[in-house]
């Protein structure tokens, strides 16, 4: 049964619309990843000497057992922002006879096939063989080997647990960010629990006991369970979820009216983000983006260097535009035959788009005004990217959303409907980090970043001011594909 | 009103329209009919510039469908779900047509007042979104919107299909009464009593081609029913299974 699953999602990936787009986005993150994977086995080979050079008064395996929870706990981060989601558009399978626990089974295990599951093997295990096994002898380098592996399971599930959860509510994701921030912090700027230390209590006792290592198995099949029966009981979720007793209020938007026809297009969109799950999280998640200055600006190394502050600005007010605008126009696919046909004129609708992206933009530049305490060169630096994202982003999302054709179902239930929530959204977002950074690395190369900035702004503000013009060429670029778009609307 | 001239669809090596000439003059009611696949839908979609069509093109007013946009002031239509915007609520969707129409929202309520009797209290004020309705509530929604824009041209694709046998009246009413006002109406159904209890003329559709175009008489529902009878009696031909519908077969 799982094979036949697997030929079907093969065939769902290479007969989907965008074969071609998603064919090499893999391919580039296949590269990506291998060039990451080496790197990480060069590491993990040269482990020892690295260790060493570290904590040079400390005993070898001592410093490594303090490092294994640091790392699981950074993998947990990243995992929580990269992994994706294995997926199956269960519902034809429901009541075919085949058993839930064959699906929900499939759903779950096919999660282990995950790259982020090679890494701690790679980095960790070499060092076993090289050292433990040298020093402590076959039994504790078993111990080691049968806990990093229990804990690399508990990882993975823990994180596609919380990542699914996420997913149907955002904040959930803000909330376990912002925990991981805080012992993150208070290990090493408040130095209140130190998980080194935890670490080493843990791995140093394995050496003594190591029955031990069952713990972490017994954590990670715990874990892989609470993943079952999540997914179990939300297969029955999914019928049950259009039934909500909650009274549907109509609302309005009176700023919006001053805009006509646009204005009322803006306002359906507010609604259509407001009302359903996946675009509502994808706002959330922009609000998530906004604390990424954090990260970068109290640290004394990258203070000095404004292509950070270009990246970070440009991520934070253009967020919602890069997570939102990528998956344009298939938010509205559900019902993009009737727009066609209705008395809309579709440059009104590219306005409406703009406007919707202006006011999205604008509240994120507004709300990171704070991150003036790290210098007014950080405000003006925010600035020019809000001008960049409004006046060259904007341009380039909607150019791909008319090259864009894949139905997304937002009626149906959110909790199967991952697609576009992992590594392969942020690279794309990547690649529209590239050009501002390209124009402004020559510039501070020779020294002169100041012009390098009025560069980048100026072709913003440029963008901005010729908008009808791009208005226009959208709309005449649009008119070349509308058949295409709608085909593959409607191609459920 | 609307000339359709050497209209041609192919999908994948099968013509699934083909239709040299036609012409529905202003006022007309016409009811398309044919089985599934015939081409109704995909006529009706090339017809509201959704599809491109092989080759020939339609005229609406004397000027192409395809590439301009005049023809949306005038034409209403509703085909399926895909045309509603289900994370709104009924009124708020009403609102918005009536908006693009240049209504006011007095002037949508007063209309709405109007079709309580159609809605039957299941639509405005429940605090639903659309897509919590039940598809033949929909499909009330569809028409109303329809008739909201005041259309010149109303094109509806199977309205019948599931809504319940009190609003199938009502709604051949509505039909009717547009008609009268000089509304042109074209209207596809599998139901031969309304579609020739509402229409002056039939145009039956077979395998992409209008084979047979009536104007509605006492005699005309006998007719139809010996052509879809026959169609039922005798073994299918073997390229009717190839000649599946593409927009039809989800």
């Amino acid at each position: 049964m799982i094979s036949t699953f697997l030929k079907h999602e093969l065939k769902a990936f290479w007969r989907s619309k965008n074969t071609g787009k998603n064919l090499a986005v893999r391919i580039v993150m296949a590269v990506l990843i291998l060039y990451l994977l080496l790197n990480v086995v060069v590491i993990g080979f040269f482990m020892d000497n690295v260790l060493k050079s570290v904590f040079p008064h400390d005993g070898l395996i001592l410093s490594f057992c303090g490092i294994i929870l640091i790392y699981f706990l950074g993998e947990l981060f990243s995992r929580l922002q990269l992994q994706e989601l294995p997926t199956l558009r269960v519902q034809p399978y429901l009541q075919l006879p085949i058993k839930r626990n064959t699906i929900v089974g499939y759903l779950a295990l096919t999660a282990l096939f995950s790259v982020f599951n090679l890494w701690p093997i790679v980095l960790f295990f070499p060092f076993i063989f090289k050292v433990v096994l040298h020093d402590a002898g076959l039994v504790t380098a078993l111990a080691f080997i049968v806990s990093i592996l229990g804990i690399t399971v508990l990882n993975n599930y823990l994180a596609l647990y919380i990542k699914r959860k996420a997913n149907l509510n955002g904040w959930i994701f803000l909330i376990v960010a912002a925990i991981m921030i805080l012992i993150g912090l208070s290990d090493f700027k408040w130095h209140i629990i130190s998980i080194r230390n935890i670490s080493y209590l843990f791995f140093g006792h394995l050496m003594s006991y190591p029955v031990l290592a069952l713990l972490p198995v017994l954590l990670g099949a715990g874990m892989y369970f609470l993943n079952f029966t999540y997914l179990k009981k939300n297969l029955y979720l999914e019928e049950l979820s259009t039934k909500k007793d909650k009274f549907k209020s109509s609302t309005e938007y009176p700023i919006l009216s001053y805009f006509g026809s646009t204005g009322d297009l803006v306002a359906n969109e507010i609604k259509l983000v407001l009302r359903n799950k996946r675009p509502r999280s994808a706002l959330v998640m922009s609000l998530f983006f906004l604390l990424y200055g954090l990260f970068f600006y109290p640290n004394p190394a990258l203070r000095s260097n404004e292509g950070f502050k270009i990246f970070v600005g440009m991520f934070m007010t253009g967020i919602f535009i890069i997570n939102y605008g990528q998956f344009m126009f298939s938010w509205q696919a559900s019902h993009f035959d009737g727009l066609m046909v209705s008395k809309v004129n579709f440059a009104d609708f590219l306005r409406g788009k703009y406007l919707l992206f202006t006011t999205a933009s604008t509240v994120a530049f507004l709300l990171t005004i704070p991150y003036v305490y790290f210098g007014w060169r950080v405000l003006l630096i925010h600035f020019i990217m809000y001008l960049w994202n409004l006046g060259f982003t904007v341009n380039v999302v909607l150019y791909f959303a008319n090259r864009n054709a894949k139905r997304i179902d937002l009626s149906k239930g959110a909790s199967f409907n991952w697609e576009g929530v992992g590594a392969t959204q942020l690279m794309l977002s990547f690649l529209l980090l590239l050009p501002p950074l390209i124009i402004y690395i020559p510039f501070k190369y020779f020294k002169y970043e100041d012009v390098g900035l009025a560069l980048i702004g100026a072709i913003g503000l440029t963008g901005i001011l010729t908008r009808s013009f791009w208005v226009k060429f959208l709309e005449a670029d649009f008119y070349k594909r509308k058949f295409t778009i709608l085909e593959g609307f409607r191609n459920k | 009103m609307i000339q359709v001239k050497e209209l041609k669809k192919v999908y994948s090596g099968v013509i699934v329209v083909n239709i040299p000439q036609l012409e529905i003059r202003k006022g007309e009611s016409v009811g398309l009919v044919g089985n599934n696949g015939a081409g109704k839908t995909t006529l009706f979609r090339m017809m509201l510039d959704l599809i491109r069509p092989e080759a020939g093109e339609v005229l609406s007013n004397n000027e192409p469908v395809a590439g301009h946009e005049h023809w949306k002031n005038y034409t209403a239509s509703y085909l399926d779900e895909g045309f509603l915007i289900d994370y709104l609520t009924p009124e708020e969707y009403f609102y918005f047509i009536g908006g693009l129409h240049q209504q006011t929202r007095a002037h949508v309520d007063d209309f709405l007042a109007g079709y309580g009797d159609f809605f039957n209290g299941e639509i405005l004020k429940r605090g639903k979104y659309i897509r919590d309705l039940s598809k033949g509530n929909q499909t009330k929604v569809g028409i109303a919107s329809c008739m909201l824009q005041n259309p010149e041209l109303l094109m509806l694709d199977e309205p019948f299909a599931n809504i319940d046998p009190t609003t199938q009246f009502r709604l051949k009413n509505i039909i009717k009464d547009a008609n009268r006002k000089g509304v042109t109406t074209l209207v596809s159904s599998h139901d031969l009593n309304h579609v020739t209890d509402v229409c002056d003329r039939i145009l039956l559709m077979e395998k992409g081609k209008i084979i047979k175009d009536i104007a509605t008489n006492s005699s005309t529902l006998a007719e139809l029913e010996a052509y879809f009878a026959i169609g039922n009696s005798i073994e299918p031909p073997a390229s009717a299974e190839l000649n599946i519908d593409p927009e039809e077969n989800h």
